[in-house]
């Protein structure tokens, strides 16, 4: 069920409704049964990995919480890694994997073929599986307490809103949120629809009108004049914000209304003066995972100079790796890890790392190169392969071609898109129900309406589902 | 309470909002929007308001082979025989009766129209056709017509409120059709769904005269158990509810209602996988036949009425005839009318029967030679005319074998049509050519500027031509507008009268 269909439209009202109706104790049955609806939506039998995913790791964790040391809880964590991993590696990596081998056996002549498997990537195996692992990480280091109730668990693992492009949870923040007593609150229903109403305006006006522009490009881009090209790149850049944007922002104003206050995945990250800042701003969960647990227990900055190097090209690759089984993403994930290092040692061979004011020369400068580089590395992740990002590069700088197609963007398309930059630029640092929350009632509701019209009547119409949905 | 009121307020605030924003995309918005995503309602505006009969159907009404002289669809020829009333059609390929009824409902109250004749196509029963990978599209663009108010309509169109599935979730439920569906027979029969039968006949092979495996004709073979092995569920099948809804909407439309039962090609059938087939196409056809006569519609029984030869697919499941195909199906509809306009009846034999008035709106009904100059970019009526200049140098071509016209019916060729052109500084003429085995090759080319002295408007253009008695037997005259000139213009609404 995606954020941006009928369904949901009349699923969330009728869960929110029932929340509120039914008396604490039992809520938490409520929304893991409308929980595993959602997720049933998309393939019934898919539910049984999660279910599997739940049962190991609420397992290893009440065995873990009994056991004295890290030692002799290896074992139960072992079983968690090797299940969600290896979910992730059926599901996700095997056939990547399998055509490698292959490739390689070939190169050999080794007439030997690993078989594919013919499967549908679950939805949003790639957030649960972290989510989850998050905890068994903790709880064998001791810093969580396993959790004794199997319903309040299996809800941690699958909370509609950000079961399947998360925000990616940690069970301390939003375990506890799920067992306390919400009473209805106005504000947090203004808030959250508020939030999902700025969710589906970035999503179905600005993302869905721009990913028909860039498909068009993508899919015969030598049709296409440079200047083309370079339009398409920069809309993808804007497409894949406000897509992941969008979907996080729902799936916050979703829970908010039921009282519950997901992290903050996005804070302007195309204002970022650098690639550092640009992930403290991007899909913020997943960066503090990959810190919490993958730059941290390798080190971190604690380490020789050469290792560290080493332990953030890790990071970045194995990032890379996460959003997708293929070359490009690994490269895509390497480019951030080069530009990171690089930039730490101009920054640190020229002192440069001065503190800018908001909207400073020096602060816009910087942003427009962040977004500058961004922009190109996404051609990595948007490309098929690695040859047609290479071609699309080769494109871009051939601008005495003779091109067939002109690339036509209709006026309202500028138009949104140069209200959504400066939406964006207006919520540099606070968050959409904030911000507008500031207003009287009068421009509130006019915003309202603007965003309600544009979202009724602008809607892009093609089926396109949330990009991270394919992670 | 007071939480309860402040939201009361905001839900009404809201609602007058949205009625607002509803008049507001009704007058600014609504139709470009109707014309990018729902254009197909242009098929039924171009009916005009004194048609008296309307013909709806998928492609078998338009298609035609490419030897057939006369290429009109079934409606021109169900036409020819009740020259006095005006029958349209409304031609939409791979529909079915789910979209004709939404476009039945968008013919205006104020329609002169008397009786509808909508296609029966027994193959739109089947697990392919209600799981079809267009469906998608057509329903898409069905949701702006609905009779709600437009916002509401947009809403749904932006929010998917509409049958969306990719092509991979209709493959599955066509898969899943073809295991789960029992057949119920009442013989033995080894086989108990189609995927059993199909699996059989792929494997076993359909064979040459010498036994070797003809690799083709097992496809077809399976293509044809796909295609018809199945038995239609008159409460269950998604069909027989929107042939229900359409018979519902008829009445309340006070209008007659005949159901065109297609001719499948029953012959092929017997032949390449036999009679257990047909039992399967033969009990469809009395189901409908009988279920549809009970309601008191009149069903014309198609079935079995054309031969494997005027089927133009040879190699694949259709409905599509060549002309003789196309007139047969022509015939016993018009003859089923006869109960509705007695008066108005004429019998027409086809040998005798020469078509002297042509017509083409450059729409994409009629088709003539050189239809990929068919644009939008400029229309007198309808969406398209045909494009010529800069490299283009041939319009739309009406081509006809003069010689099979009688002599008393071809002294003059009238031409009408209508004319648009972008500069005054081309050199367009309209073209008419005659060639022949028999006869000597004529061309003769007269001047568009001669008549069309305005720049960027539609303007009328006539031309009464003289038939010459050398190529009164010609096999072929071709009339054209040729415009070798880097200046564009536009032909629209071609009318050609033999005289």
């Amino acid at each position: 069920m995606l954020f941006n269909t009928i369904d949901f439209v009349l699923f969330l009202p009728l869960v929110i409704i029932l929340y509120y109706m039914i008396p604490h104790k039992y809520r938490w049955i409520m929304l893991l049964v409308a929980s595993y609806y959602f997720y049933m939506s998309w393939k019934v039998e898919y539910v049984f990995l999660i279910v599997l995913s739940t049962l190991i790791d609420y397992i290893s964790g009440i065995q873990m919480a009994k056991l004295p040391d890290k030692k002799s809880r290896r074992p139960w964590l072992i079983l968690s890694l090797l299940t969600n991993l290896g979910l992730l590696f059926a599901f996700k990596y095997f056939n990547f994997v399998g055509a490698n081998v292959n490739l390689l056996f070939q190169n050999f002549n080794i007439f030997h073929e690993v078989p594919l498997m013919n499967v549908l990537l679950p939805v949003g195996i790639s957030f649960y599986t972290f989510q989850t692992l998050s905890y068994s990480i903790d709880v064998y280091y001791g810093k969580q307490k396993a959790e004794k109730h199997l319903g309040y668990f299996a809800l941690y693992v699958s909370f509609f809103p950000q079961l399947v492009a998360g925000p990616i949870e940690r069970f301390s923040r939003l375990t506890p949120q799920l067992k306390e007593k919400h009473n209805f609150s106005y504000a947090n229903l203004a808030n959250g629809l508020r939030l999902i109403l700025y969710g589906l305006f970035i999503k179905m006006v600005i993302a869905d009108n721009l990913s028909g522009i860039v498909d068009q490009v993508y899919t015969a881009p030598e049709k296409f004049a440079s200047s083309d090209i370079l339009t398409a790149l920069i809309f993808y850049s804007f497409q894949i914000y406000s897509d992941f944007y969008g979907y996080s922002v729902i799936a916050i104003g979703s829970a908010l209304i039921m009282g519950i206050h997901i992290m903050d995945n996005f804070k302007t990250p195309y204002l970022a003066k650098n690639i550092s800042e640009f992930w403290q701003r991007w899909h913020i969960s997943l960066s503090t995972w990959f810190r919490d647990y993958l730059y941290f227990p390798l080190g971190g900055n604690r380490v020789a100079k050469q290792r560290w190097i080493l332990n953030i090209l890790a990071v970045f690759i194995i990032s890379g790796f996460w959003h997708g089984a293929n070359w490009t993403f690994i490269i895509w994930g390497s480019l951030f890890g080069v530009i990171y290092l690089i930039e730490y040692l101009i920054n640190k061979s020229f002192s440069l790392s001065k503190e800018y004011k908001a909207y400073s020369f020096g602060h816009l400068f910087l942003a427009l190169k962040t977004f500058v580089l961004v922009t190109l590395i996404w051609v990595f992740f948007r490309s098929q392969s690695f040859n047609e990002a290479i071609d699309m590069f080769a494109l871009l700088f051939n601008v005495n071609r003779v091109t067939e197609a002109t690339l036509v963007i209709p006026l309202s398309t500028w138009i949104f898109l140069i209200v959504f930059v400066v939406s964006d630029i207006l919520l540099y640092n606070t968050r959409f129900d904030t911000w507008i929350g500031r207003f009287p009632m009068l421009f509130r509701w006019t915003m309202y309406s603007i965003l309600i019209f544009s979202i009724i009547a602008f809607a892009g119409v093609e089926n396109f589902p949330f990009i991270y949905f394919q992670f | 309470m007071e939480t309860a009121k402040k939201i009361l307020s905001r839900v009404l605030l809201l609602s007058v909002l949205l009625v607002g924003m509803n008049y507001l995309y009704k007058a600014f918005f609504l139709e470009k929007d109707i014309q990018k995503y729902s254009d197909v309602i242009n098929l039924v505006r171009a009916i005009p308001n004194d048609a008296d009969i309307v013909y709806i159907g998928e492609s078998s009404n338009i298609t035609f082979r490419s030897d057939d002289l006369d290429k009109r669809p079934i409606s021109a020829f169900i036409a020819d025989h009740y020259p006095n009333l005006k029958v349209y059609d409304i031609t939409k390929p791979a529909s079915h009766a789910g979209i004709y009824k939404v476009l039945l409902e968008n013919i205006p109250d104020s329609s002169n129209v008397s009786t509808v004749i909508v296609t029966l196509n027994l193959r739109s029963f089947n697990a392919q056709w209600i799981h079809s990978k267009l469906e998608t599209a057509l329903q898409k663009s069905l949701v702006l017509l609905k009779p709600n108010p437009p916002l509401y309509n947009r809403f749904l169109l932006s929010f998917k409120a509409y049958d969306i599935k990719s092509d991979k979730e209709r493959d599955r439920q066509v898969q899943r059709e073809w295991e789960k569906e029992e057949f119920d027979v009442p013989f033995d029969f080894q086989f108990s769904n189609v995927e059993e039968w199909d699996n059989y006949v792929a494997k076993e092979g359909v064979n040459n005269p010498d036994g070797s495996r003809n690799q083709e004709l097992t496809e077809l073979a399976c293509h044809y158990i796909k295609g018809y092995a199945f038995q239609i569920d008159t409460v269950n099948n998604p069909r027989i509810k929107d042939f229900n809804r359409i018979i519902q909407l008829t009445k309340e439309r006070g209008w007659n209602l005949v159901f065109n039962l297609l001719a499948e090609n029953t012959e092929r059938a017997k032949e390449l996988v036999g009679d257990d087939l047909l039992y399967f196409i033969q009990g469809n056809r009395e189901l409908l036949i009988g279920y549809y006569t009970h309601k008191g519609i009149t069903v014309v029984d198609n079935v079995d009425d054309v031969e494997n030869d005027l089927f133009v697919d040879q190699n694949w499941t259709t409905e599509h005839y060549a002309e003789k195909g196309r007139k047969t199906i022509a015939g016993n509809v018009a003859d089923s009318l006869k109960k509705y306009y007695p008066d108005h009846y004429v019998d027409i034999d086809y040998k005798t029967f020469v078509q002297t008035v042509f017509f083409n709106d450059c729409d994409q009904r009629t088709i003539w030679g050189q239809m990929q100059t068919i644009t939008d970019e400029e229309a007198y009526s309808g969406k398209s005319s045909s494009k010529t200049g800069k490299g283009n140098d041939y319009s739309i071509t009406f081509e006809y074998p003069l010689k099979i016209i009688p002599d008393s019916l071809k002294n003059e060729i009238s031409i009408h049509m209508k004319v648009y052109r972008n500069s005054l500084s081309d050199n367009g003429k309209l073209v008419i050519q005659a060639q022949g085995e028999h006869t000597d090759y004529y061309w003769n080319g007269f001047e568009l500027k001669e008549q069309v002295r305005k720049a960027n408007s539609w303007e009328d253009y006539h031309y009464t031509f003289s038939i010459p008695d050398n190529i009164k037997q010609a096999d072929l005259i071709k009339i054209y507008v040729y415009n070798p000139s880097g200046e564009n213009v536009f032909v629209d609404d071609f009318h050609i009268e033999f005289e």
